[in-house]
């Protein structure tokens, strides 16, 4: 089944980058259809790259402008990466997500909320996730647009042990609650946020429960916390 | 919470307290009994429900979820299990939609009557509460009838729902909704346009709709400020788009748009769509179809993560859910209308009186359990 899929791709990229676009387009399953997509915009790098005079930005946006099934994280990020190319990571960003760095995310959200194209005026959500007890945490925001009615979602991952991220508080009032929230959870810091208190557990609360590396206090306020049994019975 | 001057006092109402609604603190700073600065304090009602769902099956999540909004559990499992079929592409049978349509918009009004019952009794309305009451009972009878239970359903499964309609329970409905159109009358005669009410609530707490929109708010709180923003209507999810129905917005009648009275309003006009809803769908049921038949052996979804929004009787209710391939969920983060409610509060009572802050709380509907999860 994948090998025939595969196959498929192969021949409809092969067929469009001798310029015969309806090959891709003409494939039924979207799923297919975008992961063919993708792989015309890889071989397309490559020839790129053998081609030395061909310049690459030119080649990906000619590969998106065909496209009318262009979801609106993947049309914001063309938007972003023309502003702020090295902040917007290209290669983990997808058609449902939008990767960018940490560094210069205030100035980012204040383009996304401002700019007529964007328009992002409410930040829906703020999720923080532990990528595995090794790896990074990372915090997911979901933005939604009342003017365009189209939503996005942005992920900015930051180091376990040094986990900081710049505060978006003054951009939407809720983000005070929220990052307030993935603070109290995993102890990612928000800079610039003017109370990072702990806003669900108790002030005096100590670890980050949501962390997958959690452990559970032995006693708490002199009360010996019991054993967490495995599994449920 | 900045210093406190001289002429100042900290005010402390809750965490027991008859208009918090819940366990809610309020540190209230005073001058004199104009209020100049309010923080909530929360976490009091916080059961680790995010935490838990790490360590349940899918399965196991959906009792959890009633336990967060317990005033409108159906609507509570109806967003989790719309998420989850988005994330397997679970297509659920047309009767199953139906039925849960149904119980959507059922819930939606017992939860919007204990709202508008309880806001009369914080303003100092009793009769109304005790009408409203009355009348919320037979819903939960109609739950009862369903599925056993009153308040924590557990009804609708991923893929279905748990049991099937009893016998005669779309009279039952039709019985109800004849009974019920009629008391909006009623109600509106002896709460929304009573004079006293009116004095109370009219002009107090105005929240305009960039503030409202910044701060998250949404559901008949947003709407209430004038913005049509329904996601039943702008981004239907199961099969809203198959009903006629009206959103309605608060116009200022009696005051400014966004007042305490518009938010009241709004619930009021919504019972009467709900009721169309409900209607159309008890006409439209088709009376055949296995409502355990797509739910699915095993519930192992792909990995990948998904972000759905359903419109709760509260407002936008979210689930992002991030699944790993196992049965248990890597991460699941419910996103609740009413912590962003809740988180307006100080913004829109400052400058008021201490009893109007008492009647703004009211009005954003806040549920403590979904706030603290």
């Amino acid at each position: 089944m994948t090998d025939n899929l595969e196959k498929l791709i192969k021949e409809a990229v092969e067929k469009a980058l001798e310029g015969d676009m309806d090959a891709i387009n003409n494939i039924e399953d979207r799923v297919t259809r975008s992961k063919a997509k993708a792989a015309l915009v890889k071989a397309k790098r490559e020839v790129a790259k053998v081609e030395t005079e061909a310049s690459p930005d030119e080649d990906s946006n000619d590969s998106f402008d065909s496209k009318e099934d262009k979801t609106t994280n993947e049309h914001i990020a063309e938007l972003l990466i023309q502003q702020f190319s090295d902040d917007i990571n290209k290669e983990l960003s997808s058609q449902d997500h939008i990767q960018i760095q940490s560094k210069n995310w205030l100035v980012i959200s204040t383009y996304l909320r401002d700019d007529p194209a964007c328009l992002f005026d409410s930040l829906q959500c703020i999720t923080g996730v532990d990528l595995g007890e090794e790896s990074d945490l990372e915090v997911r925001y979901n933005l939604h647009s009342m003017t365009h009615r189209h939503a996005v979602e942005i992920r900015i991952s930051c180091p376990r042990n040094k986990a900081k991220v710049p505060s978006v508080e003054s951009i939407w009032r809720i983000g005070d609650w929220f990052e307030r929230e993935t603070y109290d959870m995993y102890g990612i810091e928000f800079e610039g946020h003017r109370d990072l208190t702990r806003i669900l557990l108790p002030e005096d609360w100590e670890g980050w429960p949501l962390r997958k590396d959690y452990e559970v206090q032995e006693t708490y306020h002199g009360i010996v916390v019991p054993k967490v049994k495995d599994g449920w019975e | 919470m900045g210093i406190v001057k001289g002429d100042q006092m900290v005010l402390n109402i809750g965490p027991q307290h008859p208009s918090t609604h819940g366990v809610l603190r309020l540190k209230v700073v005073t001058d004199g009994e104009i209020v100049s600065d309010i923080e909530p304090i929360i976490g009091y009602l916080h059961r680790c429900f995010e935490k838990h769902c790490e360590n349940s099956t899918y399965e196991q999540v959906i009792p959890f979820t009633d336990r967060c909004d317990y005033i409108a559990s159906m609507n509570n499992n109806f967003g989790y299990v719309v998420a989850m079929e988005k994330l397997m592409e679970i297509k659920v049978p047309d009767r199953v939609e139906y039925i849960r349509i149904i119980m959507a918009e059922l819930n939606r009004i017992a939860s919007h009557l204990l709202a508008l019952g309880v806001y009369g009794l914080d303003v100092g309305a009793f009769t109304p509460f005790l009408y409203m009451f009355r009348d919320r009972e037979r819903i939960l009878d109609i739950f009862e009838l369903t599925c056993g239970a009153r308040l924590l359903y557990n009804y609708m499964w991923v893929g279905g729902v748990s049991h099937d309609l009893p016998v005669g329970f779309v009279e039952t409905v039709y019985g109800f909704l004849d009974y019920f159109e009629p008391k909006l009358k009623e109600y509106n005669e002896i709460l929304t346009y009573n004079k006293i009410f009116i004095e109370r609530t009219a002009d107090v707490g105005v929240l305009p709709p960039e503030v409202a929109i910044s701060y998250g708010v949404s559901g008949p709180n947003l709407r209430g400020s004038g913005v049509k923003w329904d996601l039943r209507k702008d981004e239907p999810y199961s099969i809203y788009d198959r009903f006629d129905f009206d959103v309605p917005v608060g116009e200022g009648t009696v005051g400014t748009t966004g007042d305490c009275w518009d938010r009241f309003y709004v619930r009021m006009l919504e019972m009467i769509e709900s009721a169309k809803i409900l209607r159309q769908a008890l006409k439209d049921l088709p009376q055949d179809g296995d409502v355990h038949q797509a739910i699915p052996k095993k519930i192992r979804p792909p990995k990948g993560s998904i972000y759905q929004r359903t419109e709760s009787p509260r407002g936008d209710l979210a689930y992002y859910i991030i699944s790993d391939g196992s049965p248990q969920p890597y991460r699941l983060k419910m996103r609740s209308p009413a912590f962003t409610a809740l988180s307006v509060l100080n913004e829109i009572s400052r400058g008021w009186m201490l009893s109007d802050v008492i009647a703004i709380l009211g009005s954003l509907d806040i549920v403590l359990g979904e706030i603290d999860r």
